[in-house]
């Protein structure tokens, strides 16, 4: 049952993935069910002639060679994604910052093809974009030294960093980034995919294990399959599954020799961008000396936003960064650049810069970004002498809480961490899912919204992402629409409902002494 | 004389290159052959989904509150043709046995493949709904529970006609239809070739 008297570690560490009642599961099949009978029904009208086929079609020539593509693959495509198709891909026509704007389309056949009409809404709220921090903005002051260096080392490298890429800024950077985490050394990749893909079969091959989250990134699954390693998959943040593929693993060992695994290593995330939940670090640590394995932390989303200064979630949990082994990060995210970081002790990285198949074949990051990278980064640090960065850590963290706690009280299922700044919102009903989205848009706010099959069939969500550029009152506004909306939609399903209360003392009830 | 050497000579390396190239061959293919199982990866790359699933159609069948649904629909179907007057209780009885049977054939058995594209480069092209189910591992609670229910609304129907023998003939010919297929043995088996491809 619910757990109401939690000590602050544990606040810290528990996430929490509220259930909600029943019903709500099934009116969500009855959902999928009506519109799916719908779909059949109205192929069956586009095969027959009545309906007109909006999509491509192989001509009358190529009837009889085997078809390209199977009909029935796009059959969610064709039949409900393509009528909730105007909530994604809207084209933006200002920089991704707190507030930006769209420009307004409209379809005429049903979302089959879009027109624009010429004009723009503007300031609407951005709670999709990956700008934990606000940095992405467009500030004269910020950017001179930017502009500075990008006169001085020209736009591209077009080269390796092992031919002739490396130019003293990358490794400027790369001593500025192992600063900012607390470890001995780091490298830095154009790419945040890439750093996961090309590194980690650098770092483990055939012989050894992986063992990854459920719900790891595609970046992190590829480069495991690249590697040629066995992959087992665990429970998502789910320590006992962890521990108990650990002990089977060590004990049957390699798959047909049963020798002893090479390395073993354990890839996690830091924040998981689709539930919001924080890994549990201190846990994994505690398994991971035990069993003799590695640990490889994706910090991407957690980087930069969670962390009293913003080192990420070793730093939130308190855990010493020279314990996890390798840790990786993106500048994509907090820091408002491009690219990947891997950052550990000297000779894992030494090794890197000769092994990867990113300083090989990879050109090197681009000079302008690097350099919006070092000054995000001694922002943040406080180097460049003003307080902003602890600012924007703070307000970030502020916002975080303000936002999960007001949507906590209002009944919303949110999934996740409480200090996670990625907020999953459950819709869990296909049409809620785009009737929310176009609502929101209508209140000038722009969410994600994600549905199946990219989460599992009944948890559909919005997705929102808190950022230190939005202010208390962007927030308000968001969060009173999000009122409304969810009384008119019925989303708000929470059972856990704390009241609101905003006095102890009723001051108009009090009893007249008489 | 010379001439006789050379010929002698070449189709005597000839026959060894043949046969040093067979044998090559057939080292590569067992190597190959061996390489291949001792290789195979069960991870996939999964882009633009939120988690490591391959084909969710393997995971529906288990999801919160599925075997609920289903059961109600059953009953709203059992409701609906009760309310029609013509029909009396024996035939809106085996009505509801052969449509759901009738679904259950068309949904689990007849379609194939995955509505959605999938990052394992078709796999399950193939195979139908039913032979998906949890990646083709037999005698799971859901395979269990899929099997077990047009059974009991057969029993009901049963009892309901009164065991009179039309309706014994089409209830049990409509049972069969929907149990043969969930036989483990009949997985991927296509009699005559119907429904291959």
């Amino acid at each position: 049952m619910v757990h109401l008297f939690m000590n602050p570690f544990e606040k810290r560490i528990t996430n929490s993935f509220e259930e909600a009642p029943m019903y709500v599961a099934v009116l969500t099949y009855m959902g999928y069910g009506i519109v799916i009978l719908f779909g059949y029904f109205r192929d069956f009208l586009r095969a027959v002639g009545f309906e007109k086929c909006h999509q491509a079609q192989e001509r009358e020539e190529q009837k009889d060679f085997v078809p390209l593509y199977q009909d029935f693959e796009n059959f969610y495509k064709r039949n409900l994604y393509t009528r909730v198709r105007d909530n994604w891909n809207r084209p933006i026509c200002s920089l991704p910052g707190p507030v930006f704007d769209i420009m307004e389309r409209v379809s005429d056949d049903y979302n089959w093809t879009f027109r624009l009409t010429g004009r723009t809404i503007e300031n609407v709220i951005n709670m999709g974009s990956y700008n934990y921090l606000g940095f992405a903005e467009n500030n004269v002051d910020f950017l001179k030294t930017v502009a500075e260096e990008t006169r001085q080392y020209g736009v591209g490298v077009c080269s390796t960093r092992q031919e002739l890429g490396n130019l003293s800024i990358h490794e400027k950077l790369e001593r500025l980034v192992a600063e900012f985490l607390g470890v001995e050394s780091a490298m830095a990749f154009g790419m945040g995919f890439a750093t996961n893909s090309m590194n980690i079969p650098a770092l483990v091959g055939k012989g050894c294990l992986i063992l990854s989250d459920e719900l790891n990134h595609t970046s992190l699954i590829l480069g495991a399959r690249l590697s040629g390693a066995t992959i087992r998959v665990f429970k998502h943040n789910n320590m006992q599954s962890l521990e108990k593929m650990l002990k089977e693993t060590i004990c049957s060992g390699q798959p047909r020799t049963h020798r002893a695994w090479k390395k073993i290593l354990i890839m996690v995330e830091g924040i998981y961008s689709m539930e919001g939940s924080l890994v549990r670090l201190p846990e994994i640590l505690v398994l991971k000396k035990k069993y003799k394995a590695y640990l490889y932390l994706d910090e991407a989303h957690s980087i930069g936003a969670v962390g009293p200064t913003g080192r990420g979630v070793t730093e939130h949990f308190g855990v010493d960064p020279n314990e996890v082994d390798v840790l990786m990060g993106t500048f994509t995210k907090s820091f408002g650049a491009a690219g990947g970081y891997i950052a550990g002790k000297k000779e894992l990285v030494d090794y890197l810069r000769s092994h990867s198949h990113s300083a090989v074949y990879a050109t090197a990051m681009s000079p302008p970004v690097v350099e919006q990278i070092i000054r995000a980064i001694k922002c943040i640090m406080g180097v460049d002498g003003t307080t902003e960065g602890q600012r924007r850590v703070r307000q970030l963290a502020e916002n975080t809480r303000y936002l999960r706690s007001r949507l906590k009280e209002m009944g919303f299922i949110i999934y996740g961490n409480q200090d996670s700044p990625v907020v999953p919102l459950l819709l869990y009903l296909p049409g809620k899912v785009g009737a929310f989205s176009r609502a929101m848009l209508k209140r000038k706010i722009g969410v994600v919204v994600v549905g199946f099959p990219a989460t599992p069939i009944t948890e559909a969500r919005a997705r929102f992402c808190v950022s230190a550029a939005h202010t208390r009152e962007m927030l308000d506004k968001v969060l009173q629409s999000l009122d409304e909306l969810g009384d008119y939609i019925k989303v708000k399903f929470s059972r856990h409902r704390s009241s609101y209360r905003p006095e102890l003392y009723d001051e108009t009830d009090f009893e007249l002494d008489s | 004389m010379q001439l006789l050497n050379r010929k002698y000579l070449f189709s005597f390396s000839c026959k060894m290159r043949f046969s040093k190239l067979f044998y090559s061959q057939l080292l590569k293919l067992m190597f190959y052959s061996v390489l291949f199982f001792v290789c195979r990866q069960k991870s996939k790359m999964n882009v633009g989904v939120a988690h490591s699933e391959v084909n969710p159609n393997t995971r529906v069948m288990n999801s919160r509150g599925i075997w609920l649904t289903y059961a109600l629909g059953v009953g709203m179907l059992h409701i609906v043709l009760l309310s029609i007057p013509f029909f009396t209780v024996p035939v809106v009885w085996t009505l509801t046995n052969v449509i759901h049977n009738f679904g259950m054939y068309v949904f689990m058995h007849a379609v194939k493949g995955t509505p959605f594209e999938t990052p394992d480069q078709g796999k399950a092209r193939l195979l139908t709904h039913w032979e998906q189910l949890d990646y083709g591992v037999q005698f799971t609670s859901s395979r269990k529970f899929f099997t077990i229910s047009p059974i009991i609304l057969y029993f009901l129907a049963s009892f309901y006609t009164k065991y009179d023998t039309a309706h014994f003939v089409i209830n049990t010919a409509s049972l069969l239809s929907v149990l043969i297929p969930k036989l483990p043995q009949l997985h991927g088996v296509r009699i005559f070739g119907i429904n291959k491809y």
